[in-house]
């Protein structure tokens, strides 16, 4: 039988309800309003700091784990493991392995410097004619915030597949207000189509809710189909949704033999039943279009959230799921992924290109370097797994970092489109330089986080055991050059030529945007030339990964 | 006779009730108090009636077989103690229900929930077909309660002619049975039908006699295509009793349906071939019914029309487990009703509650409701994402036991069921989401004055909130519970 | 090979990068508060300092025998499957002579910039980019791997970024950055995968490709991979002895084959000593060759496409385009980046690569080709520009052409030679171009100088002595570079098609008398005669309040000019041509880096005669070209040029125009590839938001319409009816006509109806 992991921290789950025990105390205050006599001010600053607060302490105890987690160690650690529900042989078990907890930290990380930047202290930020989002609704958003950090934090730590999907769908909840009520407010364009805040709220919802509920089949599905297993209180059980069980139980090949779905082989339906669901998320084409619309309309830290580290989630999925569980799937579906991924990286260039938002932009060449995930994961080297798993966290800090940027211009001009600025460097030096480090960071170049990711995957697609995956790598290393190409006009619409003086009223980033934009770009330089931080998390996992894929591949 | 009796004592405890509210009612007349002391009358009757039933009774028949005491009966009995307190107490607080007529209220609500006491416990056709009729007719009167509201009495002559019509064909159905079968008691309709079935000449009877009855259950559980009188009748009616119908009544026609296939027509497929193909027609009928129900909820302008459709479409759901006929299904379909109950009355409180600040329950009316009544805004939003499905809300646990039902039945034509709904509940997201949008992120164009909540409504509405909730993440109790009364008397 | 551990081996990168952190993060504030002194004294010290770093460790390499390789590695860099990409130096006899040039010159001209760019509010911008590009390039030179490389690679091509569009108001200079990075980034697109196909090309000669293998050992290998990721500092002290590590593992192979010949061939690697011990090893060289993908053998594609991405860094053909827009830049930058250093860097890549590429035949051959053809194309252009540093600019171009020749044919220490020399020489002439365009209130139109000499002497000097060393006049330091060159060329037989040599020399040579026509053409137009520059123009750009007439630079300019003018003169010295019989200083100290591939290139030889006639013959084009330059231009006395530029013949304006314009290849670069983009890229956006996001839209509308029309049967239905039922009471009262009227029945046989539909249902499902 296969072994039971008994719980031996509970830090996972510290970090997974902290947001959760700082929602309690905002309702708490809220509910206790009348009896204090908080003014509207008060209660604000006060849950703003109740979401300082939590989220520094989970990104402290971040930091812990990161110290106390042994890369040499393969299985899981940091085990939360407990029973929840004797029905469906449910459990509560969390715990990382090296897979999880490059995405764990990288969430503690990104949601300090999300809060940090909803936060509207330490500096100006907005006039009298626009006021600024996070001066609204304080109380809401933070529960929300919070909720969202809970839901995310959980996703990755789960190692129970009914407890993924749960905290997976927690997800979205908070992510539909967020958008919905502090992002853009509705507008009609050109074309007569309505769009803003409320339109991409709902398009995300329903988009990724269409993709999870088959994900949810394919969950019962799989359940079903599962061989008898221990839960953690020894009792036998005949089914299960424990993710080690059903891994094992998987490579076993217990899969293959049961009943085929639809005429379809049952591993294949789940692997696409699952695919779907976390495909959207990544996005992957032609799924991709929730995405532009709710970063563009999303308010500043939120977007961040959104592309640091949502979009992971998919890829986390599909490298969790897909690969983990059904590798020899993965292997008959391999080139497809792959394909999709090189149209994710060569058309996200291309139409980057062609956009005059700057977040918008910035968006689209989310899509392009998610692509870089899918076509690293699908060629199923070392070099292309681990570069997939880099790039999801290089993507984590650089995405967040252009998003930053993007709303350091947008709080000051109330306007992002490129072509309407122009010499802002002589004006704005500091935030030109930023800039200027940020985008470089994201066209990949040597030296910074970006190019890692990058590099290994194109290496590793290269080296796959199917020749055609050499044209695959060849045919995206020319969005190298596109991405060079927009990156560098957009900097050259927005930061050189004449100064234009229509802009003589904006100011220079201030301390709050120092705040998350340095660390952001220190660790964006530090990771270029030294990743050994992350590959000693996550080198063993995905060797691990790659024998199962390999073993099973040839 | 006597023990019979003494198994009967929460039915009769009912019937007590609505004599005594009755005669309460031509007392109290014109005295102050005169409603809520009536409230308190029959909550004590509903209170001592749950009392009055022995959990642990042995599964024995009633009467010579007319009524069954058995552990699914039991679950119902207090299924609908719950509901009629339920109506009982919205009854009180809604203004809807003219403090003269509460009495009157009282009465024809303790006369249905003895009906459907009845309906859920009755194993033998007349008696089924009579309770159905006792559930009707006071659901008719309360129908038009409303007197001099035209849409009101135009929803109770509606129902009316569909009740008509679907009893009539239903005891056509039954009359075939008894042709076919020479019984009357389930049981004894169960091994004649799986006899009949074995020669193929009187298969085309029992398939009319199997259809026109399943009209009369289709009409309680509003199933496609039995479901029109529902948005009219959800409109015209009085929101307390539409709050009480959308809940019970549906529950009531489940368990006669359940009980009807289970033991009168061999669902479980126990005889090879089966009786009758249930299961597809079933599932046939359930993709329809939450198809048709989602679709339509989604362009609906009226709040009370909308949940009018989304209890169509929920009903689908439930016939989606109904139709893979096993125990699996049985338990999810129980599960899933005490979910409904939390969290569909809890929408129509939100609904009654606004209507009575705002007298209106069209859709527009609840933009930036979010900010001026926090709370209603709030537990709205968590009824209506509960309805949804949405984890980990109690809603998503009842969905999630009816897919696994079907998927553990498994087969192609079940994974094509189990497809449909899922794809139907992200399309109930949109008109959910569309509600909970006008509460939050739009604005209202006209007055954006606070809503003060009135202490009763915002205590009922945490009440139904919290199991909404708390079922989310910790079900075991119930499924608990409804292990034990899922048993069926033969 | 014997590997000799420098622990001061990082430092000769890393000051200059310490002078950019300075300059960038506290220059402009430290400008501001203490002036210029703040900013330069460290940014031009450091330099100065790795510069002392490098001679010293040349030094050591020097003294510590012919073989002998200084290391040392840091730390793992991408310790990721067989891939042994460390940040780890090396330097051997070849990376010493690069690492001295460019720490060398850069220094000589960040002191040269003192003067140049005083009074610039971006004093400090420019010495961080220069620190920073110092960085790079010797990264790029000090990389004892392939992907280290390409860090500095791109490096480089940043900075090179930046300190084109230096004066980034101007809209111009910024396009020409970006053209610059952009182009750039094509050839580097094949760089990276000519190494892809290097890599896994050798891995195939290893074990299979993701072979099982590693899945077996792979417990072991993970545990010490991350024992050794874990303390890469202490592996660090031992790079120089070989490393034992807890097994030799699938993770890290080569690390067991740290050092010596001895210790057994890793499966694949990027460094290029194992790279060259795997390709020394028989078997696996032939194994090797012998792969093939798209019907070219992997060794000469991955070749070739390495060729590519050195096209781009060193502007050859057929991405060449980028340098001369380059020339927006302060004249410094052209000549530390655009003329020394930077551009050299595809000459050097190959040369380090000799291993590689002596083993393809073809690939040598394209080499060869396609820097003669570079050569002479660019020479032709630099015929008749009149920006002085558009001239300077083509003449690099074609000097780079001429070193490709020399390492297309196998003779790499000529080529680098040359590299040599040409940096001393096109330094001195761009720096002097400084000097003049300073000297002329920035301007830089040849035809409004003349007759500096009067006022600039020591420039003009220089200028001459340069002029005279690129040109090859005897004795100056071009001459022997490119005569060793041309008769490499004349000699060579390692080409693909017959009598190869002899071709590619005639096309050089013309060359060549290009170069000495157009530099001495300069020369004359600028110095001699009388000033035509408007006097006392506007002065845009830094203002160094100068008055109407030109006049010398200060010191730090001159100074750097004399030095640089000394060494282009005497320069030649250490690669004398073997045929005097005097030691050639350069070649024996490159012999052991090129051993190994000396005998795969194929040399015709002639006698000595026929060599004394070639050294004749291009003395006398270097003299030819001077002469006619002088003709025609000296002091502008000569109508010729002038009545050439008016005369009606359609031909000759036509070949005038052609050249004049460059072929017209920029406009057709910008209509095929940038239009082209920018086209693909609208379509394929517009695609996006109207096709697919369309779709999105379009299902959920759809949705709304199926809602729409079912609500619409439901109400139709239903309200109709119960409004016809109502009007039936209305009418009716509460008699029976409500019964009797056909209505009701006709709505209970709807509902009958669906009952009998269901039965039919239930007949057609299999059951």
């Amino acid at each position: 039988m296969y072994p039971t992991y008994p719980t031996t921290s509970s830090l996972l789950t510290w970090m997974i309800f902290l947001p959760a025990v700082g929602i309690g105390l905002i309702l708490l205050l809220l509910a206790l309003r009348p009896a204090l006599r908080l003014s509207q001010k008060l209660l604000d600053d006060l849950s703003r700091a109740i979401g300082l607060a939590s989220t520094a302490t989970v990104a402290a105890l971040g930091v812990h784990l990161w110290r106390g987690f042994d890369g040499r160690e393969a299985d899981l650690q940091y085990v939360h493991h407990a029973v929840w529900m004797e029905p469906f042989n449910i459990e509560y078990f969390v715990g990382a392995d090296g897979l999880s907890i490059s995405m764990i930290l990288l969430t503690a990380f990104v949601f300090l410097a999300a809060m940090i930047a909803s936060v509207p202290w330490w500096g100006r930020l907005d006039d009298e004619h626009h006021p600024h989002f996070s001066k609204r609704r304080v109380p809401a958003y933070v529960v929300l915030f919070l909720l969202l950090e809970t839901g995310v934090m959980g996703t990755f730590c789960a190692q129970d597949f009914f407890l993924f999907y749960v905290f997976w769908e927690v997800m979205l909840l908070p992510m539909y207000f967020l958008i919905g009520i502090w992002g853009a407010p509705p507008r009609v364009e050109p074309d007569g189509r309505v769009r803003g805040g409320p339109y991409a709220a709902i398009k995300f919802f329903l988009y990724t809710l269409a993709g999870s509920v088959l994900m949810l089949l394919a969950l019962i599905a799989l359940y079903y189909a599962s061989g008898p297993a221990v839960l953690v209180n020894g009792k036998e059980t005949a089914h299960t949704f424990n993710l080690v069980y059903l891994t094992q139980q998987a490579r076993d090949g217990l899969f293959q033999g049961a009943a085929p779905i639809l005429g379809v082989a049952f591993p294949k339906m789940i692997f696409l039943g699952l695919f779907l669901g976390f495909s959207i998320k990544v996005p992957m084409f032609p799924f991709h279009t929730w995405l532009p619309d709710a970063h563009v309309d999303a308010p500043t830290p939120i977007s961040v959230i959104l592309a640091g580290i949502l979009l992971k989630t998919g890829v986390y999925g599909i490298l969790r799921f897909n690969l983990q569980m059904l590798p020899d799937v993965f292997w008959w579906a391999a080139p497809a992924i792959a394909v999709f991924g090189v149209i994710n990286i060569v058309y996200g260039a291309f139409v980057c290109l062609a956009q005059k938002d700057l977040k918008k932009l910035i968006a689209y060449s989310s899509v392009s370097h998610m692509g870089f995930c899918l076509l690293g994961a699908a060629a199923l080297t070392h070099q292309g797994i681990s570069g997939a798993v880099f790039q999801m966290v290089s993507h984590g800090i650089i995405s967040p970092m252009l998003f930053l940027i993007a709303g350091v211009i947008y709080d000051r001009a109330h306007t992002r489109e490129i072509e309407g600025f122009g010499g802002l460097a002589t004006r704005l030096p500091e935030y030109a330089g930023i800039t200027g480090l940020a985008f470089m960071a994201s066209l990949g170049l040597p030296g910074l986080a970006g190019f890692v990711g990058e590099v290994l995957v194109f290496l590793g697609g290269f080296g796959a055991a199917d020749h055609a995956f050499r044209w695959f790598v060849a045919a995206s290393v020319p969005a190298v050059v596109i991405t060079a190409g927009y990156y560098l006009w957009t900097m050259q619409r927005m930061f050189l030529g004449n100064f234009n003086e229509k802009w003589s009223h904006l100011w220079d980033i201030h301390w709050r945007e120092r705040l998350t934009l340095y660390p952001l770009a220190a660790i964006t330089v530090v990771l270029g030339f030294w990743p050994h931080p992350v590959f000693r998390l996550v080198n063993r996992s995905i060797h691990l990964l790659v024998d199962v894929a390999l073993g099973k591949g040839i | 006779m006597a023990s019979s009796l003494a198994g009967f004592v929460p039915q009769i405890v009912l019937a007590a009730t609505a004599v005594a509210v009755l005669v309460g009612d031509l007392l109290l007349a014109g005295r102050p108090g005169r409603r809520p002391s009536l409230a308190v009358l029959t909550a004590l009757g509903l209170t001592a009636a749950a009392l009055a039933v022995r959990p642990s009774a042995p599964d024995a028949s009633l009467f010579s077989g007319l009524i069954a005491l058995d552990g699914f009966a039991r679950f119902f009995l207090w299924f609908f103690l719950a509901a009629a307190l339920a109506g009982t107490v919205f009854g009180a607080l809604s203004d809807e229900v003219h403090p003269e007529r509460y009495g009157e209220y009282l009465i024809l609500l303790l006369c249905l929930t003895l009906g459907m006491c009845l309906l859920a416990a009755a194993r033998h056709l007349l008696m089924i077909y009579l309770s159905i009729e006792l559930v009707s007719l006071p659901s008719y009167v309360l129908a038009g309660f409303r007197r001099g509201d035209r849409r009101s009495s135009e929803a109770a002559l509606k129902y009316v002619i569909y009740g008509a019509a679907a009893s009539g064909l239903m005891l056509y159905g039954f009359s075939l049975l008894y042709g076919l079968t020479g019984s009357l008691d389930l049981a004894g309709v169960g091994r004649a039908v799986s006899n009949a079935s074995q020669d193929p000449a009187s298969r085309l009877v029992l398939s009319l006699a199997a259809l026109f009855s399943l009209a009369g259950f289709g009409y309680k559980v509003a199933a496609v295509p039995f479901h029109m009188w529902c948005p009219d009748v959800y409109e015209g009616a009085p929101t307390p009793f539409v709050a009480f119908l959308s809940v019970a009544p549906k529950a009531a026609g489940f368990a006669a349906l359940l009980r009807f296939l289970l033991v009168g027509f061999d669902l479980g497929g126990l005889s090879q071939p089966p009786p009758f193909p249930w299961p597809v027609l079933l599932g046939l009928l359930a993709m329809a019914t939450m198809t048709l129900g989602n679709l339509v909820a989604v362009v609906q302008d009226n709040l009370k029309r909308l949940l009018a459709y989304s209890s169509i479409a929920h009903a689908g759901y439930m016939l989606m487990a109904v139709a893979v006929g096993t125990d699996a299904g049985l338990r999810a379909v129980l599960l899933y009703l005490v979910v409904y109950f939390a969290m569909n009355l809890g929408a129509f409180l939100a609904v009654m509650a606004v209507r009575e600040k705002t007298g209106s329950e069209s859709i527009a009316d609840y933009r930036g409701l979010g900010a001026r009544s926090p709370f209603l805004a709030a537990t709205l939003a968590i009824f209506l994402f509960s309805l949804t499905g949405i984890p980990p809300l109690a809603g998503f646990i009842g969905k999630f036991y009816l897919f696994a039902a079907v998927l553990a039945k498994g087969g192609a034509f079940f994974y094509v069921v189990a497809i449909v709904g899922v794809l139907n509940s992200a399309v109930s997201l949109y008109y959910y989401a569309r509600v909970v949008k006008a509460m939050y992120l739009d604005h209202p164009e006209t007055d954006a004055a606070a809503l003060p909540l009135s202490g009763s409504y915002a205590a009922l509405l945490a009440l139904l909130a919290l199991p909404t909730l708390a079922l989310g993440v910790w079900w075991h109790p119930v499924t608990r519970a409804i292990e034990r009364s899922s048993s069926l008397f033969p | 090979m014997k590997l000799v551990h420098l622990p001061t081996l990082f430092l000769i990168p890393l000051l200059p990068l310490l002078g950019a952190a300075w300059c960038g993060l506290v220059g402009a504030r430290a400008q501001r508060r203490f002036g210029e002194r703040a900013v330069h004294r460290p940014a031009v010290l450091l330099p100065w300092i790795s510069f002392a770093f490098a001679a010293h460790a040349v030094a050591v390499l020097a003294v510590s025998g012919p073989d002998a390789v200084l290391a040392q590695r840091l730390w793992a860099w991408l310790p990721v499957g067989d891939l042994d990409a460390d940040l780890a130096f090396q330097l051997d006899r070849l990376s010493a002579v690069m690492c001295l040039v460019v720490t060398f010159v850069g220094s000589l001209i960040h002191v040269y910039s003192i003067g140049y760019m005083h009074g610039d509010p971006g004093y400090w911008r420019f010495f961080c980019y220069l620190n920073l590009f110092l960085f790079a390039m010797l990264v790029l030179v000090l990389a004892d791997n392939l992907l280290l490389m390409f860090v500095g690679w791109e490096g480089v091509g940043l900075c090179s970024y930046l300190l084109i569009g230096f004066w980034y108001r101007d809209r111009e200079k910024a396009i020409a950055g970006i053209k610059a990075f952009v182009v750039n980034r094509v050839g580097d697109a094949g760089f990276a995968l000519g190494l892809f196909l290097l890599f896994w090309g050798l891995a195939g000669t290893g074990r299979p490709v993701g072979g099982p293998p590693d899945v077996l050992e792979s417990p072991l290998a993970g545990r010490s991979t991350a024992v050794e990721t874990e303390e890469p500092r202490r592996e660090a002290g031992r790079a120089a002895s070989p490393i034992a590590r807890p097994g030799g593992t699938a993770e890290e192979p080569h690390r067991s084959a740290e050092a010596t010949d001895a210790s057994p061939l890793p499966r694949t690697s990027i460094r290029f000593r194992e790279v060259e011990r795997i390709l020394r090893d028989p078997a696996r060289r032939h194994a090797f060759a012998s792969q093939r993908w798209l019907g070219l053998s992997v060794l000469t594609l991955s070749c070739l496409l390495l060729f590519f991405g050195a096209t781009g860094k060193s502007a050859q053909i057929p991405l060449y385009t980028w340098l001369p827009d380059a020339m927006a830049g302060p004249t410094p930058v052209s000549a530390l980046i655009h003329a020394a250093t930077m551009v050299t860097a595809g000459v050097y890549l190959v040369a380090r690569l000799h291993f590689l590429f002596a083993l393809s035949p073809t690939a040598m051959t394209v080499v060869a080709t396609v820097g003669t053809a570079t050569a002479l194309f660019a020479a032709t252009i630099g015929l008749f520009q009149y920006d002085i540093k558009k001239v300077l600019a083509y003449s690099t171009v074609s000097q780079l052409g001429f070193m490709f020749v020399a390492v297309g044919v196998g003779a790499w220490w000529v080529g680098i030679f040359h590299l040599v020399t040409h940096a001393f020489f096109k330094a001195c002439l761009f720096l002097g171009s400084g000097s003049v365009i300073l000297g002329c209130h920035h301007e830089q139109d040849m035809r409004r100088m003349g007759g500096l000499r009067r006022w600039m002497p020591v420039t003009a000097i220089t200028y001459f002595l340069s002029c005279c060393a690129i040109a090859g006049f005897p004795f100056f330091s071009g001459f022997f570079s490119k005569d060793e060159i041309l008769w490499n060329v004349f000699a060579t037989a390692n080409l693909r098609y017959a009598s190869g040599g002899v071709v590619l020399w005639a096309v050089a040579a013309g060359a060549a008398l290009c170069t000495s026509f157009y530099m001495f053409r300069s020369y004359y137009m600028t110095f001699t005669g009388d000033y035509r520059g408007a006097t006392g123009g506007e002065v845009h750009g830094p203002e160094h309040g100068h008055g109407a007439l030109p006049k010398e630079s200060p010191p730090s300019i001159t100074g750097v000019l004399v030095v640089l003018a000394a060494l282009a003169v005497v320069g030649g010295v250490v690669g004398l041509p073997h045929l005097w019989h005097l030691p050639n200083a350069l070649e024996s100290w490159l012999e052991p880096v090129f051993a190994g591939s000396e005998h795969l290139v194929r040399r015709r030889d002639f006698g000595p005669a026929v060599e004394w006639g070639l050294m004749g013959l291009s003395v006398a084009i270097a003299l030819g070209g001077f002469a006619l330059a002088r003709w025609l231009y000296l002091a502008a006395r000569n109508p010729i040029p002038a009545r050439l530029l008016e005369s009606p013949n359609p031909v000759v304006r036509f070949v005038h125009r052609l050249i004049y314009r460059k072929y017209y290849v920029d406009e057709v670069y910008g209509r095929v590839f940038v239009d082209g983009a920018l086209g693909a890229s609208r379509s394929l956006a517009s695609f996006d938001a109207r096709v697919i996001d369309g779709l999105v839209n379009l299902c959920g509308r759809a949705g709304r319409i199926c809602g729409d029309l079912q609500g619409w049967i439901d109400r139709r239905f239903v309200d109709g009816l119960v409004n016809r039922v109502g009007d039936a009471i209305v009418a009716g009262g509460r008699n029976l006509r409500l019964v009797q009227s056909g209505r009701i029945q006709s709505y209970v046989a709807g509902l009958v109806a669906g009952a009998i539909a269901l039965v039919a249902i239930t007949y057609v499902v299999p059951w």
